[in-house]
């Protein structure tokens, strides 16, 4: 095992341990079902749905996941875990759906149909630009479950609070191993994982986009719960670079290559795109 | 001395670098994600104007950013503070 597979592995030891001594819950025991609000608003219902589809392409993103960290123990079976976890996600958010009486199952079958028409492709192809879009986006994912966290709570929904409660801190447990393997890989090489970070930042989308049915609608009703594009510098980008000791201004000369590339990647986009012209 | 009119120059001129497009029409009042200047190239666009003034805004205040006059006033304080 080399030094840096060995660092991997403790990673892993370490959040595992930590996953299977403080943090684990069950579906069917620790959620309040009896207290769900059959009363709360059908948006906090959309919100919860747009959730648990977006959790529903977990067989693409731990096929793809997997392999693509194949050959480092520690993160491959990070990735085993994290899938086992993720499958809670989706099953406590559908059974809230159902107990709430905002869906039925035939609804909730006719979504999973649609949902799996398309299929998650990887946004990136090397591990560690892989293992950085699994921090950014466990982080942003945690910062938005809180936030619906304080929106159930705020229309007396007991249980999807509760179920918010123990999704986010998933997923915070989560960035945490993927920041601890981000420590591990700037050590290795500082230029390098941080040209990564640039690159995913640049091209950073959240992994429903494209593929949930009415994306950009569910986003309005998402963004009424307080989540914004501001968020994403204040929630996300500084505590990111803060947690691995990375000064924003460390970032520029890594930045400036990602958004040139962005640039003229979206230029030669637009170039390629046929102008149509309205019959007169 | 950096003026008012200087900074939004400089604003410009580095928005443009960054993002590879003209900004012609952009003012003080301009609001930044009505200029299509996504999050992450305001943090550089920041940054280049930090490194050439020789000034750092401090993080918290890059979070109540709003319009390029913004920006441009936070820089303006961190002038006058280090003058």
């Amino acid at each position: 095992m080399s030094r840096l597979e060995e660092k991997l592995f403790q990673e892993y030891n370490q959040f595992f341990e930590k996953a299977e001594r403080e943090r684990r819950w069950n579906v069917y025991t620790d959620i309040p079902w009896t207290q769900v609000n059959r009363e709360a608003s059908l948006d906090l219902a959309l919100c919860a749905e747009t959730f648990c589809s977006v959790e529903m392409y977990l067989p693409d993103y731990v096929a793809g996941g997997i392999n693509v960290v194949r050959k480092y123990f520690g993160q491959a079976w990070f990735q085993a875990n994290w899938g086992y976890e993720e499958s809670k996600h989706s099953l406590a958010l559908m059974q809230y759906l159902l107990k709430s009486g905002k869906r039925t199952e035939e609804q909730m079958m006719d979504l999973q149909n649609r949902l799996f028409e398309k299929k998650w492709d990887l946004p990136f192809h090397t591990a560690r630009q892989m293992t950085f879009y699994g921090c950014v986006q466990e982080m942003a994912t945690c910062v938005i479950y809180l936030k619906h966290r304080e929106r159930a709570a705020a229309e007396n929904d007991v249980c999807l609070r509760t179920i918010y409660d123990y999704v986010a801190r998933d997923e915070m447990a989560h960035t945490r191993f993927y920041q601890g393997v981000i420590k591990v890989l700037l050590e290795e090489d500082r230029l390098g994982t941080l040209a990564d970070m640039a690159h995913v930042f640049a091209n950073f989308e959240m992994p429903g986009v494209g593929l949930v049915p009415d994306y950009d609608s569910r986003i309005l009703k998402m963004r009424d719960a307080g989540i914004d594009r501001s968020v994403f510098i204040q929630k996300i980008y500084m505590p990111i670079l803060k947690y691995l000791g990375v000064g924003r201004h460390e970032m520029l000369a890594a930045q400036r290559t990602a958004l040139e590339a962005r640039a003229d990647g979206r230029a030669a986009e637009a170039a390629a795109t046929p102008i149509v012209v309205p019959a007169s | 001395m950096t003026d008012k009119k200087n900074l939004l120059e400089m604003f410009k001129t580095v928005a443009t670098r960054v993002d590879k497009r003209e900004f012609n029409h952009l003012t003080r009042e301009s609001v930044i994600t009505d200029l299509g200047i996504d999050s992450l190239s305001m943090m550089q666009i920041v940054g280049e104007m930090e490194t050439e003034l020789g000034v750092m805004i401090p993080d918290e205040d890059l979070v109540e950013l709003v319009t390029v006059g913004d920006l441009c006033g936070k820089v303006e304080a961190r002038l006058q503070a280090e003058a």
